[in-house]
């Protein structure tokens, strides 16, 4: 009874408790939470809306709102789907040769041997070469002039004569995509071997009574377990890659004849070399789209390996 | 208390006027087109300055020239506007037309070293809009290095005189093998000059544009001047790699002995002297067309003033120091430009057989050195993206000849027009 008394009065005093408690942490959060939206997403609302603008430092004059324009523009373009294709050839080769080289390398370094340490610090030196310098050093190794690649290369019968395929349209992504993969292999190997070392050794142990072959403990024990580490490392990876234009700006430039240029060098080339933010950010905001798009993909994967 | 307010404001503004004294005596300098010598070089004059004008304190500021551009861009937009600016001829049009460079034509007419300028000189100070917005330092003309020891090889012992020589010239000497073609060329980035050049020497004309702003590009002449190089690369005068040389590649290649024929500006000189014995090479004036005349292109670079810097009045003695006599003549031998200054060529640094190639295009009149358009706001995109890329399709056999230059044409019409109605 006297519950039932009290209950319009202190309903709304209750409501107004139990409203902050639940607010009570997104106080303490709000820092976090304000530093966030500050650093990531304004300046990200402020790309996104480059994209539906003209501006062109070239003309400063003559900026404004365009609504929908970059982009039709951009469907226009044979470059802009030219560089979409070299995108997934870039990506895709990249991404699959440092993996499987990067898996066998963790696989290998996950055995005991004399110099183990010394072995893993200098397989992960790559890594450590600034992008620019490795794009340098890659780009004179295919000159033939001064590099030995070249001479080696036709030696071997792989080439017809020792000339620099960065100068040949068909062959000139290998270069970019060489360089890519020997700087690319540590990272994998690194997170490999992170997730390798924590199986449990009784379970190859218990596989190896049962009568286990070593593709079995592979494919029955080791896989299983790096799956969702392979899930999420790919997705990183590829996002990486995808964006990466360092080493082509570096090599290649993008040509011969826009030959390698991928997404992100042909976005570089025309935000600052055409100087059209406005055309450049329309691209930006498709390639987002494209790696949220697959980033969801992968993470439901990883869902489903996890469960 | 208005004794002591009046005081208060008296120190206050003793103290202001001396900040703001201190400050104005500091000048900012950019260079943009660095290296480490040249930088030692422009400090030292910058130290002489000085000493000449105690007090003075001079920041320079080397930017490298990748980035230059930009970052420039980025110091102008943040209102650090530097007091004198090293400027290439191919910034000048888009600062000028965007009304940012000081008008120095005051300033020339009071200045003493005016009259003993060469005409081009100051031709290309007010290139851009007709008046002065920058004290040249030196020019870049393009002449025809050549390898004497691989001509010979070929069986030929003088340089080309047409441009039909040239091309079978080139054709000849790669049939020498080993590696070894006839021309240099460079197919990436900065080999637009190669192909005006080239265009304008076929059509007998410097013009790139008509009076109503069309560009002169699509004419028949011109084409075949195009044509010429596109035959020259794919009946193999030119190496296969060159499609994608830039500068390092086709100087080396020249010095190297694996292309006998280079088209180059003075700078070029610097070292290819250093590996290369004197008498193995010679600098000849650029082949002529069936005009009867050549159109080297020439480059320039020089020092600027912005409408913002706030001590234009201590920035221009700066720029006339380093633009005098003895300076200017130092700064050419050592960047390699040829001087601003009449009579130069009596130096006995320029009496060389290398130099005779440039003074002979300096002094024929049947050699017109042609100006590229920079004063276009879109050019250095044009220069350094739209040919590279478009030319390069052409070479490898993706696109025909006429279409590229049409694409060419179009584009540069397009900004020609921009231009005039600015006008």
């Amino acid at each position: 009874m006297m519950l039932d008394a009290s209950l319009p009065n202190s309903t709304s005093r209750a409501r107004r408790l139990r409203w902050s408690r639940l607010a009570e942490p997104w106080w303490y959060l709000s820092p976090g939470l304000l530093l966030i939206a500050l650093f990531i997403f304004v300046p990200m609302a402020i790309g996104i809306s480059y994209a539906f603008q003209s501006i062109n430092l070239l003309n400063p004059m003559e900026t404004g709102w365009v609504g929908w324009d970059n982009f039709t523009e951009m469907f226009d373009d044979r470059r802009f789907f030219k560089a979409l294709g070299h995108t997934l050839n870039w990506t895709l080769s990249s991404l699959l040769l440092q993996f499987f080289f990067g898996l066998a390398l963790a696989l290998l370094l996950n055995r005991e041997f004399r110099f183990r340490r010394w072995v893993q610090a200098l397989v992960f030196l790559p890594w450590a070469v600034p992008a620019f310098l490795s794009g340098l050093t890659w780009s004179w190794l295919f000159n033939p002039v001064v590099g030995p690649l070249p001479q080696w290369l036709s030696d071997l019968g792989v080439l017809s004569e020792p000339y620099n395929i960065l100068s040949d349209p068909q062959l000139a992504m290998w270069g970019p995509v060489i360089a890519n993969v020997w700087f690319g292999i540590p990272f994998f190997a690194i997170t490999l071997l992170a997730a390798l070392q924590s199986i449990p050794k009784d379970l190859y142990e218990a596989a190896s009574i049962d009568g286990a072959s070593g593709w079995q403990q592979f494919r029955r024990v080791t896989l299983p377990f790096l799956a969702p580490m392979i899930a999420i490392t790919v997705m990183l990876r590829t996002i990486w890659i995808a964006n990466f234009a360092d080493l082509i700006v570096v090599m290649t430039d993008g040509g011969p004849a826009g030959s390698t240029s991928i997404l992100s060098s042909y976005i570089f080339t025309t935000a600052y070399r055409k100087l059209d933010f406005g055309y450049a950010s329309a691209m930006a905001v498709f390639l987002l789209l494209l790696m949220t798009c697959y980033a969801l993909v992968l993470l439901r994967i990883r869902h489903q390996l996890l469960k | 208390m208005t004794q002591r307010f009046a005081l208060k404001t008296l120190v206050l503004a003793v103290g202001l006027s001396a900040a703001m004294s201190s400050l104005a005596a500091k000048l900012t300098v950019v260079e943009v087109i660095t290296s480490p010598p040249r930088t030692a070089l422009l400090q030292k004059m910058l130290d002489e300055y000085k000493t000449q004008h105690p007090g003075t304190e001079i920041e320079l500021i080397s930017l490298p020239w990748g980035q230059a551009f930009e970052k420039l861009g980025t110091m102008l937009q943040s209102g650090q506007v530097p007091d004198v600016v090293e400027m290439p001829d191919t910034w000048q049009g888009l600062y000028a037309s965007n009304n940012m460079l000081e008008d120095l034509e005051p300033r020339l007419k009071s200045w003493d070293a005016t009259p003993q300028l060469t005409d081009k000189t100051l031709a290309m100070a007010r290139a851009a809009n007709g008046k002065a917005t920058m004290v040249p330092y030196g020019f870049y003309l393009r002449a025809l290095f050549w390898n004497k020891k691989l001509f010979q090889q070929a069986g030929l012992n003088e340089p080309p005189k047409t441009m039909e020589e040239f091309a079978s010239d080139a054709q000849r000497i790669s049939k020498l093998g080993n590696g070894i073609s006839g021309y240099c060329m460079r197919g990436g980035v900065g080999g637009t000059n190669a192909w005006m050049m080239f265009m304008a020497a076929m059509n007998g004309s410097p013009e790139f544009f008509d009076k109503q702003g069309n560009s002169t590009l699509t004419e028949p002449g011109a084409i075949k001047g195009a044509q010429l190089l596109v035959d020259m690369y794919q009946q193999g005068g030119a190496s296969k790699d060159s499609v994608n040389w830039g500068f390092n590649e086709i100087v080396s290649g020249f010095y190297s002995g694996k292309c006998a024929m280079l088209d180059q500006d003075p700078d070029a000189l610097i070292a290819i002297k250093n590996s290369m014995a004197a008498d193995d090479f010679a600098v000849a004036p650029m082949p002529v067309g069936p005009s009867g005349k050549a159109f080297p292109t020439i480059g320039y670079t020089g020092w600027s003033m912005f409408k913002q810097s706030k001590q234009k009045d201590l920035a221009w003695p700066l720029i006339t120091f380093l633009s005098d006599k003895t300076n200017n003549l130092t700064w050419s031998k050592f960047v390699g430009t040829l001087p601003i200054y009449k009579g130069a060529e009596q130096d006995p640094f320029y009496q060389t057989p290398q130099f005779a190639g440039w003074f002979k295009e300096l002094n024929d009149p049947n050699y017109v050195p042609l100006t590229m358009p920079t004063h276009l706001k879109g050019w250095g995109y044009f220069n350094s993206v739209i040919v590279k890329e478009s030319s390069q399709e052409t070479l490898l056999g993706e696109n025909d000849t006429e279409n590229m230059v049409k694409d060419w044409a179009k584009y540069l019409s397009k900004e020609q027009k921009a231009w005039l109605a600015t006008q």
